[in-house]
This record gives structure tokens, sequence and C-alpha cells, in this order.
């Protein structure tokens, strides 16, 4: 009987606890769900004997696995120590009935224990489970018909089980630390020592306030989208900031100037919402900016993920609008033209596939600045600084090809096309040599899709190849185009050879693509391949990558988010009980507490969201140049995905708020 | 002129699945008169608890009614009460029921605040109730900053500042020490000296013995009552610890 008294202690106690406790049992089984999934996907040989882009695809699984580790350890540790907070009176009344400090660490032992256990067994099951149901959906999301053999290894549950011994003695090891530093009486009184009013931390709320402006000001203002890149970070870190200032200050701050306002204080509907929030944002402000951080999150990386995925094969069609293309640097003469074309026709007609007319795109390039109509080259490498700016210029011929047109131009006439920022009037300056502008182009078929995201790109379309000798400078007597020795660093020429091939089976293309690489680097010219169908592969698993990961800890944060509301709730709860019971006393009606109960909560909840919401709104600008950076500029798609992973994140925040107000209800009457 | 009026109270409980009944109230009929200042005793389980949240409108009787000012409190609707209750009583608790949201000023502008009355209105009342009560430093303080006497004291302020007909005090003393205790009730008998009816439930003789009129409640119902009419408190006390051991002892009345 001795023996087994503190075993049904602690199970007693959980069931008692059951309000508390249960969620919490439940979010360490899913941790430990996910946990397993993701660390098993990892370790899957199926994935690693993949073709293509699995290495980058593991590195991304590898990536969410850590992620979901550490979150794991933070929010168990943070949730389970909310937990005991509450149960301290417990504990105080064991230990003036007569038990032990070491006594009441045996029973939590055996608590902990049983929960950890419990919830191991249970969520690892669940993980082994599920494991194929996942493994299927992200075969299916990276487009893969090949199904692999599905098996379980060790490793992932021994990784498993050990993170999560480790965060279980963790979580017991700081409780048995409060316990044991704490006296009886304190323990008794638990969470009710009088709170002390916070005070104004004015500097705390203007740094706040600046590090916000600041975040966002990047966001608004940052037009580049190498430079959005390496400020992205910047701003969201200071965003961070500023929303835990804002959250613990600024509110404060606020409320208090609200309370300095004597008319406005002094109404029935304010006066108790009033200096009731200044406890509770003193008591919640981290909670709440934790809460509104990790929704921004999760709604960040819904959105952008969701939004590639689906956008994956317009991307694709604008970064390779060919499914095959040779590139050859440095030169743009006829016999490299006419060799690829050879080894492309013998491939295709070796495989019985039939192919559009090949393009070509003899083009010679710059970076350097642009000042309205004029361009002046810069060395090649300076580029990628903020202001720099690039142009490719083209023969007309080349022009029509792609475009299907027929435009003729004399020696000093030219077309342009600007990708981002245009110019006024009439004349076009490349160095040295200044063109009449026939036309500017409002529609072009870019063939440097990347490039021009990049940067300010002009396009100059030119009678033909001898005029990259007169832009150059170049003044050979041979006729042969070259960029000059001295201006090699300056220039750069390049000639694309492409073609489709229209109504081939993958298969067929596949082959095509492997003689063509074969026969194209036997020959030891130079320049690059690439050719659609092998990078759609990669693509489907890139981005089907980040969309798996995404919505994995898309539904982690929300399970986060969703389980310290729910405590927050239950535990305002118990402290609301006694101050509402108080107020009915001197004359408060129940319809009266309830309403300022309900703006106070309604405030507490949706303060998050809303913040989180203005948040992205103002993460618009930037996130929409870096997904244009992955070649995503459909933004009406990315506006779409947006919204819609707002609206459901809303509509589950929506519905716990019903749940845990309800239970804030029942606990305060 | 009496100004609360209780007769034929009665209070059974039922427990939740309406088996066993407990009478808390059997037959209790008191009055009380404008500028009283009336204590009532028993002991525990007597139903002290249990009028007093009845005078309070937070419970209804089972049968009987309680006049307040020649109107009964018992049919009041639901959705009145709260304003019934604010606008004619001031409560007194034994754990002065300040809420630690507040400072001390807002405390005792609470009942105001509730009642729609402006910010200069709710001023101008506070300052003599304040400066009577000895408070008037300590306004912008809030509850965990005072002692225990500092905070009854305020909790008393707050009754008063509605200008309520009757203030409840239930065991206002119980939670101060002797001297906090004593001061309390000095300010007690000032206030009933200036006009204001008090209807104080209290354990302790001392309490007691600062009232013009003591009721003593036994089994749920009135049992006895002394006038203090012209004796000083000592001669009081010591009547009140007679019946008190009278009644203890079970001796006719």
């Amino acid at each position: 009987m001795k023996k087994s008294f503190y075993p049904k202690l602690a199970i007693t106690n959980i069931r008692k606890n059951a309000r508390t406790v249960v969620p919490f049992i439940i979010t360490c089984i899913l941790t430990i769900m996910m946990f397993f999934m993701m660390s098993s996907l990892c370790q899957n040989t199926g994935l690693n004997s993949m073709e293509s882009g699995s290495q980058s695809l593991i590195v991304v699984l590898q990536l969410g696995t850590i992620v979901i580790g550490i979150f794991s350890v933070i929010f168990l540790f943070y949730t389970y120590s909310f937990l005991m907070k509450r149960r301290k009176k417990e504990f105080g009344l064991y230990n003036i009935l007569g038990m032990d400090k070491k006594h009441i660490a045996k029973v939590i032992s055996f608590e902990t224990l049983f929960i950890g256990v419990f919830s191991m067994i249970v969520g690892l099951l669940g993980g082994v489970l599920f494991n194929k149901l996942i493994y299927m959906a992200l075969i299916k999301l990276m487009h893969f018909n090949a199904s692999f053999d599905f098996q379980l290894t060790s490793e992932p549950v021994v990784n498993t089980v050990i993170l999560f011994t480790i965060i279980f003695i963790l979580m017991l090891l700081n409780t048995l630390r409060q316990v044991h530093v704490s006296k009886p009486i304190e323990l008794l009184r638990g969470g009710n020592t009088g709170e002390k009013e916070p005070k104004t931390k004015w500097v705390l709320a203007i740094v706040g306030l600046l590090c916000l402006g600041c975040g966002y000001y990047i966001s608004l203002t940052t037009i580049n989208p190498l430079q959005a890149m390496m400020l992205f970070f910047v701003a969201v870190i200071l965003v961070i900031i500023g929303t835990y200032c804002l959250f613990t200050a600024g509110s404060i701050a606020i409320l208090k100037l609200l309370r300095k306002n004597k008319n406005y204080y002094y109404k029935t509907k304010n006066f108790v919402s009033v200096s009731g929030m200044i406890y509770r944002m003193k008591q919640n402000a981290v909670g709440l900016a934790n809460i509104c951080i990790l929704a921004t999150m999760v709604l960040v990386m819904l959105s952008s993920t969701v939004s590639l995925y689906i956008g994956s094969e317009e991307v694709l069609n604008k970064m390779y609008p060919y499914d095959c293309s040779i590139t050859t640097q440095g030169t743009v003469s006829d016999d490299i033209y006419n060799t690829k074309l050879k080894i492309a026709n013998k491939a295709l007609r070796d495989n019985n596939v039939t192919s559009s007319e090949p393009y070509r795109v003899r083009e010679l390039g710059a970076y350097g600045v642009r000042s309205n109509n004029s361009f002046e080259s810069k060395d090649l490498t300076d580029a990628y600084s903020a202001d720099c700016a690039a142009i490719i210029v083209m023969p007309v011929s080349d022009y029509n090809n792609i475009n299907g047109t027929n435009a003729a131009l004399n020696d000093d006439q030219v077309l342009t096309y600007s990708s981002k920022t245009g110019y006024t009037g009439d004349t076009f300056t490349i160095d040295n040599t200044t063109f009449n502008v026939k036309e500017k182009l409002t529609h072009f078929e870019e063939i440097s899709y990347l490039a021009s995201q990049m940067m300010d790109t002009t396009y100059v379309i030119v009678k033909d190849i001898s005029i990259f000798n007169q832009i150059t400078g170049n003044n050979n007597t041979n006729g042969e185009v070259v960029i000059p020795d001295d201006k090699l660093k300056q220039y750069n020429m390049e000639q694309v050879f492409s073609f489709n091939m229209d109504g081939a089976t993958t298969e067929e293309v596949n082959a095509v693509q492997k003689q063509i690489y074969n026969d194209y680097m036997d020959l030891d010219c130079g320049g690059y391949l690439s050719f659609k169908e092998t990078s759609k592969a990669d693509f489907y698993t890139i981005y089907g990558g980040l969309f798996f990961v995404g919505i994995f800890l898309g539904t982690l944060f929300i399970m986060a988010t969703v389980l310290i509301i729910y405590y927050k709730q239950i535990s305002e709860g118990y402290d609301d009980k006694e101050r509402f019971k108080i107020m009915q006393k001197v004359g408060m009606s129940k319809h009266e507490i309830k309403k300022s109960i309900n703006s106070q909560v309604l405030v507490v909840f949706f303060l998050p969201l809303i913040v989180a919401i203005i948040h992205i709104a103002f993460a618009f600008p930037v996130i929409t140049r870096l997904l244009s950076v992955l070649a995503l500029t459909n933004t009406v798609l990315y506006i779409i995905c947006t919204i819609v992973s707002i609206v459901i994140f809303a509509v589950i925040y929506a519905i716990v708020y019903a749940l845990t107000s309800k239970v804030y209800y029942k606990i305060v009457e | 002129m009496a100004i609360l009026e209780v007769n034929n109270l009665k209070k059974i409980y039922t427990t939740r699945f309406g088996g066993n009944q407990v009478q808390a109230l059997s037959n209790v009929t008191f009055s009380v008169n404008g500028g009283e200042f009336v204590a009532i005793m028993g002991e525990s389980g007597s139903g002290k608890t249990t009028l007093l949240n009845i005078l309070a409108s937070l419970d209804k009787p089972t049968s009987g009614e309680v006049m307040l000012n020649n109107k009964n409190i018992v049919s009041i609707k639901e959705k009145d009460i709260a304003k019934f209750r604010r606008d004619n009583l001031g409560f007194v608790f034994q754990d002065f029921n300040l809420l630690d949201t507040f400072s001390l000023k807002d405390n005792i502008f609470l009942p105001l605040v509730l009642s729609g009355k402006s910010p200069k209105e709710m001023d101008d009342r506070i300052k003599p109730i304040s400066d009577k009560l000895e408070i008037s430093s300590l306004l912008e303080k809030f509850p965990y900053e005072v002692s225990g006497g500092q905070k009854q004291r305020a909790a008393v302020a707050r009754a008063l500042i509605t200008n309520p007909q009757l203030i409840l005090a239930d065991e206002p003393t119980g939670a101060l020490d002797s001297r906090a205790a004593d001061h309390l009730l000095n300010m007690f008998e000032d206030i009933n000296n200036n006009g204001q009816t008090i209807l104080m439930v209290t354990h302790s003789i001392k309490a007691a013995s600062s009232a013009k009129r003591v009721l003593f409640i036994k089994d749920g119902a009135v049992f006895h009552q002394i006038y203090k009419a012209s004796m000083t408190n000592e001669e009081m006390y010591q009547k009140i610890s007679d019946t008190l051991t009278l009644i203890a002892t079970g001796g006719e009345r």
C-alpha cells in the first residue's frame, strides 16, 4: 500500500487537474508525433535515393526537424511551468498536511513520468500510424509518381525518445527547483500575491515604436530585391523587437494615458476595463507578443510557401521559356550556333521528336549606372550593388524571331524596353554611342527573366550585331564581332540557342536532353545547358518540400498559439473570479460585468491577431519583392494565398476563442 | 420612522438534487429606524450571513418580505437589482473587498462611476468623506500598499460616497488588529451620529457594544435584543457578554 501511494496520488492529481493537464498531454502527443514524423522523413532512404533536388529537400526537412525540436523545448517548457504555477496552492496544502518536500517531489516526479511515458507512447504510435500518410502526401506534393518502399528505421524513434526525455526531465527539474526554494506559505498563496501596478516605461515604448517604424519603413521603401533580401532579416528583427516593446511598454503607456483622461476613464464601460487591462497587460504582454509573432510567422510562412507552390508552374515558364537552351558566352559567331543546331537536330532525329523552329538570341550585356536615357557601363565585378542597372543589346532579327514580329531598323535606330523604370527623351545613349529611339516597347518576351527582376534592366534592340562593335568601340577591320580586350571587364557577350519540343512525352524529352547533354559536353566548348523538364522536377521537389514544411510548422505554431491562449484564459479566469465577485457586491450588475469581461477578453484575444495582420500588411511589399527574386510575380496569387491563410487562421482563432471563453465564464461564474 | 422592515423572513436551502433541506432562517422579523446603529450577533450557523445576503439583495428569501423605505426589495426585478443596490445600500466587508487593480481613490469612486456621475461631482464628494476617515493622503495608493485598517476605512468611504439609505457591514473589524478596530468603530459611531443608518453583523462583543441596539439571532430567528440607551460602551459590553453566556448555556430569555 505504501509503495503504491505516490503513483496513486499522482494519477488522482492528473485526473483532478484534467482541465489544464489534458490539453498539455494532447500537445505533448502532437509535438512528439510531429517531431517523429519529420525526423523519420529525413532518414527516409527513399527520399535519399531520389534523383533530382533530393539534397536540398533533405536540407529543408532537416531544418524543419531542428526548428520543431527547438520549438518543442521552449514551448513544452513554457506551458508546463505555467501548469505548475497554477498548482502551487495544492503543493502548499500537501506541505502543510505533513508531506515533506521530498514527498511532494516524488508525487511530481510520478506525475511527470506518467504524462511523459503516456504521451511518448501515444505520440510515437500516432507518428508511426500517420507517417506513411504524411510520406505519401509529401511525394504527391513533389509530383513524384514513383512510390518508394516505405520503411521504419529505429533512428528517428531513438532521436524522439531522447529529445523528449530530456525535455521532460528539464521540466521536472525546473518544477522541483521551484517547489524546493519556496516556503509552504508561499506555496499556499500561490499565484495571488499582491501585484504591483506596472510602471510606465516610456523609453521602451518609444524604442518599440521606432523599431516597428524602421521595420515597416524598410519593407515599404526597399525596391531593389537584392537589397530586400539582405534587409528583410533586419526588418524582421526590428519588428520582433518592436512588437515586444510595444506589447509590454507601449500598451501600458497607452492605458495609463487613457486613465489620466478623467472624462474617458470614469465611465462604467471604461473604468473597469482600463484598469483591468493594465494588470492583464503586465502579466500577459510577453505572452501576447509571443502569440502575435507566432501568428505572423505562421501566416507569412503559409502564404508564401503555398503561393510559391501553386505558382511554381508559372515561375517555371518564366524562368525557362524554352524546353531546352544552350548558352555560350564570349562569342556570337555562327559556327557555334551551327554546331549546336547540328547536335540538337541529331538528338531530335534519333529520338523521333519534332521540335519548334530554333530560337537564336545574340546579346551584348553590361552592368552600370543609368541616368534617365544614358547608360554608362561599369566593371562587371562591381555589379550587384544597390543602384546597379543593366542593359541587354540584341539584334532586331533575333527580336523578331522570339516575338514573332518583323520590325526593321536603320543603323542609328533602336527599340527599347525597360523592365522597371522608364526614361524620357527620344534618344538612348550607351557609353559613347547615342541612338534614336524608334519605339519604346510595352511588351517584350524577356529572355533573362531573373536578371531583369533583380535590377533595372533595359533591352536595346539594334539593327544587327555589327552595332555591338560600335558600342564596345571595337574597330578591327575583319568585321568579326568581339569585345576588345580592354573592355572585357565591362561587356559580356553571349549566344543562346533554344527550342521547344511540343507534344513529346516526358520520357522522350528526357532522352533528347540526355543525348544533347552528352554530345555537347564532348565538344568541350564552354557554356551551359538548361532543360525545363529537369528544372521542373527540382522545382517541385524544393517548393513541394517547402510547402510541406510550411504546413507542418504552421500546424505546430497554430497549436502552440491555441494552447497559450487556452492557458491564458484559464489562469485569468481564476484571477478575475474574485474581482468580479467584489464588483457584484458593490453594485455592478451581472450584465455589466459580463460586458466588461467580454471587452477585456476580446481585446486580449484579438489584439495579437490584429497586430499580426498589420505586420503582414506592412511586410507585403518586401515579401512580394522577395518572391519576385524567386520569379513569382503573380501578386494576385500571393494576395489570395495571404487572405486565405488569414481567414483560415482567424476562423481557427475564433473557434478557440469561443471554446476558451466558455471555460473562462464557467470559472468566473 | 422605520427605514428597514424585515417581516417573517424565511430561507430554506435545498441541496442540488432536492434531497436535504436546511432551514437557515425560520422566521425573522425586526425593523431598523432611520439613524439607528444596529448590530446583529449570533453564533456561526445562526443565519447571520444568510440574513445579510438577503438584505443586500444578493440572495432571495423563500418567503417573507424586506421593506427598505417602504419598497419591497424581494420583488425588485433581477435587472434593476444592481442599480438598486448601489443607490440605496453601502457595503463594508470583513476582507475589505477592494479591487487590487484600482487605487484607493478609484475603489471609492467605483459605485459613483457605475451610476454615471461626472468626474467633478466625484471629486467633490470624496473630499469630506476622505477627510473624515483620515485617508486623504492615501488616495493615490493601491490596496497592497496600505495597512488593513486603512483599507477598511477606504472600504467605508466607498460605502458612504453614494449617500446610501443603509450601510450593511459584515464583520467589519474581523480582519483588523485591536487598535485599527477601535479606530474604525469610533468612526462608525461618528458616522452614525451624523445620521447614517448602519446595520452591522458581528461576532465581536467589542464591535457590537458600540452599536445602539444589538439583536441576537439563534437558529434562524431573532432571539433577543438589547438597547444601549444611556449605557457606556463598557456597560454595554458587559450586558452583551452576559446575554451571550445566557444563550450559550441554553437559559430561557
